[in-house]
């Protein structure tokens, strides 16, 4: 029934969180956080001040270290194991007065598209969509939010991992920039890609937790590839909506918004395909201008996707031996097997979907084999980036100015000017190409099957670019009880990187108009 | 002149800052992230079953064995096999056959800080309390590249002659180990951070007669890297792992395969050491398991230039030079000996152990493990700014090269007096030798006799360590030389003084011998508050004998010495051990302290020469002809009577 709170002694981690909440409350640390409050709320709108908000209730994805919780990634290997820190991005939320109220379920490791590959427990959609997937991997925190015991649910998004339980479940997921938040405490897959990411009922909680709490602004040192304090103001200062006082847009007057023609694939249910027309449409009544785009890498970006995060993950899945922490199997008298360590621990540690993508990522790692995978994968993951450079207004702040040549070009998109066609403020595509698969269904998918789902997810992550996936209306045959249960797809916003303010602020106003039966209802 | 001063321009390395044991210990108090309680209990005693008895992944544990236990098994071993191995320095080449080799020298930085965390770097302290959560390689810690490291790291690549590179990146190296937590190490594979260096060997560092004055070696890299945990074996297939030392920052020096010559690529190794230790960019040497080696070894025969290099092994983990030179020199004999019988050598990994006669294989290509060299994706590339290499130019000091260069060429100092000087005390006898120098310039400027130079080089290397040495009844006194050119228990302007007195002439060598202990027990400045006082209250004062008494006394000296004198009569050049005998008599017979020997020498050899050689002769003619007269008288009575 429990769908998203998961450890191997619950008790025992409600009795710890009980106490920690009880510490909370003591009367000279209480005053210790009004104290900070009342000191950085002169710049801070008084809606989020302490004290004056019901206090919001945080689920945390398994992945993500949590005082007093243990932290299992999904995974017998992990299994009732607590990291003794926080993770940052747990601490600054409790910081700004967030209760976490449990840890979400997930896939092993966060690999899996359905939160199936669990080690203890799958995690299946919200009532009444209880036989569907609810996407994966971070499927726990993405029901948590439906199903309202959680305001906001963290969850860790690496190729869509936030983005597609989001359009599943009929929530709002969030993946920032990469390196805005800080991923110390994190237990990474794939460390280049890995963000953390945000879902929630409705956009504005999300956007008053990045831009209201200021959390863009908060580099952590603990963190290396967190985005240094010099480089977040530079890139601030070129950037709208991230002063505090910034509400959502009235209108999408001025803006212009790219359909990636690549993006039109197949494979697309056509009941999606229609919403997202629809969704353009309701972006051109609005005021917003759409135009056609295309991004000729996006073919080739799945499969760099599933050569990178692979190899990343086996390196960093080597650390997991036994040895120090975690589980370890101690049948025989020995550790060795035909004379190699660990490997028993890791043979019955992992489950399948882990070993698979181990085997991946060693054997695109290897000697024979990196210059045709590894290597070619990082050059696609390049212009997968130019792609998006290149149809953006803004430039990428964290590189210099780009030249880019007409020739690649789909010869579908028409030039607008002299210079080359339209550049878009934003990009708009769905976030999953179908509505939630039956979870019957998922168990007979081979793992490419499942692969394939992340196809309008991974290119942002690839680029590292802001993206959210908002609920939107498809069309429902009323005669198919099917179709009215799904009654909503996902709806996904690209932006260029550290557009997150103004990309959180166009999905807040669109989103009460694209999804008129769904938002914010239970 | 110029000032060196190695040991004080290390001071700057750090911008200012002093690294000290006792500064790390403090640091490592109010260290924020150490094991804690919860973690440390996770750590467990691993236990493993190998059936070599070798660590079955490919980085053996590199165990440090102390010296004194390596000399003492190396002994032990010798007297076992009871064959007198051939010495090295015979053993250089073989006949047909090209030897080719090259090294890997692994070193420890000398730094505060691991290289990825901000735990403390420690050597003896106790296991597991100098470990981060990174060290652990607990899930959610990120490493952080630690700056300070480079300091040591660009000194190092400098004193080596490298190019740094303005960008260079880290990977992960992969392989299963108990002392590898993360299950990869973290170096510089793809992009290093300094590459085409060169250091020119000289035969003064010991390099192989065969390889003539000079040679020089080029080094392919330098990395830095991580180093692994410390395992401690324990009765009963047990390991403990002690994490202090896991992820302490190391350089791996990578040399081009250009040495023919096993003795030439020990003096390789411990020239690598005494610059790392010149230039402070390395914790502590062979002897300490603060370097370690690797060399790869091929031969191929010599009648065709054209031949590639052969299949060349690899033996891993060499911790002393003799080792260096004795594991190559076996690794090219078994080589050799297994072509010669028509076999071929296969590529693989081989191990040494200190005072054995031949390698041994640790394990094979199939064996081998593939690394899976993969850039870090959470360390950024390190950009080096060209003012800081700058800056670590201009404070990188003088090299041993220069500083020797120097002592024998502008202080007329011997090459292995200077070889000395520089290598004895980390350099400190050096630093006392140039405050000597002040003194000695102060007094004569530049009428110096460059004699003295190599005068008071003795006495610091030779007579000093007497003090010492002597009093083998009490515990081992130290000298006390200081990093600034000082020494506690022989101040330096005492010293000066008795050398300039004994240069003066005015007290001889063995009063000059009497003071330093005056000097060494305190008498000075305790009792006289300098030497001139000394000498003048215990009237050690040298009063030379006038030349008429020299002159008597040598008359004395020679008396009865006729079988030593016939030596000197005709020749171009006086004998000089019988030229000393008769000096040595001379001071023996008359007021030691009143005589000077190059005074009592050539007074002799005045006498010698214009006086009793050519007197001698004559006597000798004359009794030589008495006795032919005598003959010749017997003959012809002789015949009278036939």
């Amino acid at each position: 029934m429990s769908t998203y709170v998961r450890h191997i002694h619950p008790r025992a981690a409600q009795g710890v969180t009980a106490t920690q909440w009880r510490a909370l409350r003591a009367p000279s640390l209480y005053a210790r956080f009004l104290h900070q409050e009342v000191t950085s709320s002169r710049d801070t709108p008084a809606r989020v001040q302490h004290g004056e908000l019901p206090q919001i209730r945080l689920v945390v994805k398994d992945n993500i270290a949590t005082s007093g919780f243990p932290t299992t990634c999904a995974s017998h290997i992990l299994a009732g194991t607590s990291i003794p820190f926080n993770a940052t991005i747990v601490t600054q939320l409790c910081r700004h007065g967030m209760e976490v109220v449990g840890k979400a379920g997930m896939d092993e490791f966060g690999m899996g598209t359905h939160s199936t590959t669990s080690a203890f427990e799958s995690v299946c959609n919200a009532h009444p969509l209880e036989a569907y997937s609810a996407g994966g991997s971070s499927g726990g925190s993405a029901v948590a939010v439906r199903e309202g015991r959680a305001d906001i649910a963290l969850g860790t998004d690496t190729g869509g991992s936030v983005r597609m339980p989001a359009a599943y479940t009929g929530t709002v997921g969030f993946k920032p920039s990469y390196g805005m938040l800080s991923r110390w405490g994190v237990v990474p897959y794939a460390n280049s890609l890995d963000t953390v990411g945000l879902l929630s009922r409705t956009v504005r909680p999300i956007r008053q937790a990045i831009v209201g709490l200021r959390l863009y602004k908060e580099h952590d040192p603990r963190d290396p590839t967190s985005i240094p304090d010099t480089v977040r103001s530079r890139c601030t200062a070129e950037r709208e909506y991230y002063a505090p006082t910034a509400g959502p847009r009235k209108n999408l007057k001025g803006l212009t918004f790219g359909l990636p023609l690549e993006y039109n694939i197949e494979e697309l249910d056509p009941r999606i395909r229609q919403g997202w027309l629809q969704a353009v449409d309701t972006i051109q009544e609005l005021g917003g201008r759409a135009v056609s785009v295309s991004l000729p890498s996006t073919r080739n970006a799945l499969s760099a996707y599933y050569v990178i995060a692979p190899a990343e993950a086996a390196s960093n899945l080597a650390k997991y031996d036994g040895v120090r922490y975690g589980y370890r199997d101690t049948n025989g008298s020995s550790d060795a097997q035909d004379g190699v360590l660990y490997a028993k621990t890791r043979g019955s540690g992992f489950g399948d979907e882990v070993k698979r993508r181990i085997l991946l990522g060693s054997y695109t790692l290897s000697s024979e084999a990196i210059d045709n995978y590894f290597i070619q994968a990082q050059k696609v993951r390049q212009l997968v980036r130019r792609d998006f450079d290149r149809v953006f207004k803004l430039k990428n702040p964290l590189l210099d100015e780009q030249h880019f040549d007409l020739s690649e070009m789909d010869e579908s998109v028409g030039i607008e000017t002299k210079l080359g066609p339209a550049q878009v403020d934003f990009l708009v595509c769905p976030t999953a190409p179908t509505t939630p698969p039956l979870l019957e269904q998922v168990r007979n998918q081979t793992p490419l099957d499942s692969y394939m789902n992340d196809v309008f997810t991974v290119p942002a992550s690839l680029a590292g670019l802001p993206a959210i996936s908002i609920p939107m209306d498809i069309p429902v045959d009323p005669a198919s009880e099917e179709q009215k249960l799904l009654h909503f797809g996902g709806l996904q916003l690209i932006g260029q990187f550290w557009d997150d303010a103004r990309l959180l602020s166009v999905a807040e106003r669109l989103s009460k108009h694209v999804a008129k039966n769904i938002a914010g209802s239970p | 002149m110029p000032q060196i001063r190695p040991a004080a321009l290390s001071k700057y390395l750090l911008r200012g800052q002093l690294v000290s044991r006792r500064c790390l210990r403090t640091q490592s108090r109010i260290q924020a992230s150490p094991v804690t309680a919860s973690t440390a209990s996770l750590v467990r005693y691993l236990h493993t079953a190998t059936a070599t008895g070798e660590p079955p992944s490919n980085e053996p544990a590199p165990i440090h064995v102390p010296l004194r236990k390596q000399l003492k098994d190396e002994a032990k071993k010798q007297k076992e096999s009871g064959t007198k191995k051939k010495k090295n320095v015979d053993n250089q080449v073989v006949d047909g056959w090209e030897l080719t080799v090259g090294i890997e020298i692994h070193a420890q930085l000398n730094t505060e800080k691991k290289l990825f965390s901000d735990a403390a770097t420690s050597f003896n302290d106790d296991p597991n309390t100098h470990v981060a959560y990174f060290d652990l390689a607990t899930p959610g810690s990120q490493p952080i590249f630690q700056k300070a490291a480079l300091v040591p790291a660009l000194r190092a690549a400098l004193a080596l002659n490298c190019d740094i590179q303005l960008v260079s990146r880290f990977d992960r190296k992969h392989y299963f180990h108990w002392d590898q937590p993360s299950g990869y190490q973290i170096t510089q594979y793809y992009e290093p951070f300094a590459r085409d260096g060169h250091l020119r060997l000289r035969s003064r560092d010991g390099i192989a007669a065969e390889d003539g004055e000079g040679v020089s070696i080029g080094i392919k890299q330098i990395q830095m890297e991580q180093d692994t945990a410390k395992t401690v074996a324990q009765p009963g297939d047990v390991h403990w792992i002690d994490f202090n030392r896991v992820g302490m920052p190391l350089i791996e020096i990578i040399t081009h395969p250009e040495f023919h010559h096993p003795a030439t690529a020990a003096a390789f190794v411990r020239k690598v050491q005494t610059l790392l230790d010149a230039v402070d960019a390395c914790v502590s040497g062979m002897e300490a398991g603060g370097l370690r080696a690797d060399v790869n070894v091929s031969v191929r025969r010599t009648d065709d230039p054209n031949a590639p290099l052969g299949q060349r092994t690899e033996i891993k983990n060499l911790s002393s030079f003799k080792a260096v030179e004795d594991a190559i020199i076996a690794e090219r004999d078994r080589q050799i000996a297994v072509l010669e019988a028509g076999g071929t050598i296969a590529g693989e990994t081989r191990g040494w152990s200190i005072g054995s006669t031949e390698t041994r294989r640790l394990r094979g290509k199939e064996g081998e493990v593939d690394y899976r060299y993969m850039p870090d994706p959470d360390i950024p590339p390190l950009f080096i700014g060209l003012d800081l290499i700058g800056h670590m130019w201009d404070t990188l000091g003088m090299l041993p090269d220069d500083v020797l260069d120097t002592l024998i060429q502008e202080f007329d100092v011997s090459p292995k007096d200077a070889m000395s000087l520089v290598s004895l005390d980390e350099g400190k006898r050096l630093e006392y030798f140039l405050t000597i120098v002040d003194f000695l310039m102060a007094q004569y400027s530049d009428d110096i006799d460059f004699e003295y130079y190599q005068h008071t080089v003795n006495w610091i290397l030779h007579e000093l360590p007497r003090l010492t040495a002597e009093r083998s009844d009490e515990p081992a006194q130290d000298l006390g030389f200081t990093t600034d050119g000082e020494c506690l228990r022989m101040p330096a302007r005492h010293f000066a003084d008795i050398m300039i007195h004994l240069f003066n002439g005015e007290i001889n060598t063995r009063v000059a011998k009497e003071l330093l202990w005056f000097v060494f027990r305190g008498r000075v400045p305790g009792e006289y508050p300098t030497v001139l006082d000394a000498i003048a209250g215990e009237d050690l004062w040298f009063r030379e004998l006038s030349m008429d008494e020299y002159e008597a006394l040598a008359d004395t000296a020679l008396q009865g010495q006729d079988d030593i004198l016939r030596h000197f009569i005709d020749v171009l050049i006086f004998p000089r051990g019988k030229l000393m005998f008769l000096v040595g008599r001379m001071i023996r017979i008359g007021p030691e302290e009143r005589i000077d020997p190059n005074t009592a020498e050539s007074v002799l050899r005045r006498k010698i020469r214009d006086d009793y050689a050519p007197n001698l002769k004559i006597r000798d003619n004359r009794a030589a002809r008495l006795l032919e007269e005598k003959d010749s008288g017997r003959l012809c009575s002789g015949s009278g009577t036939a």
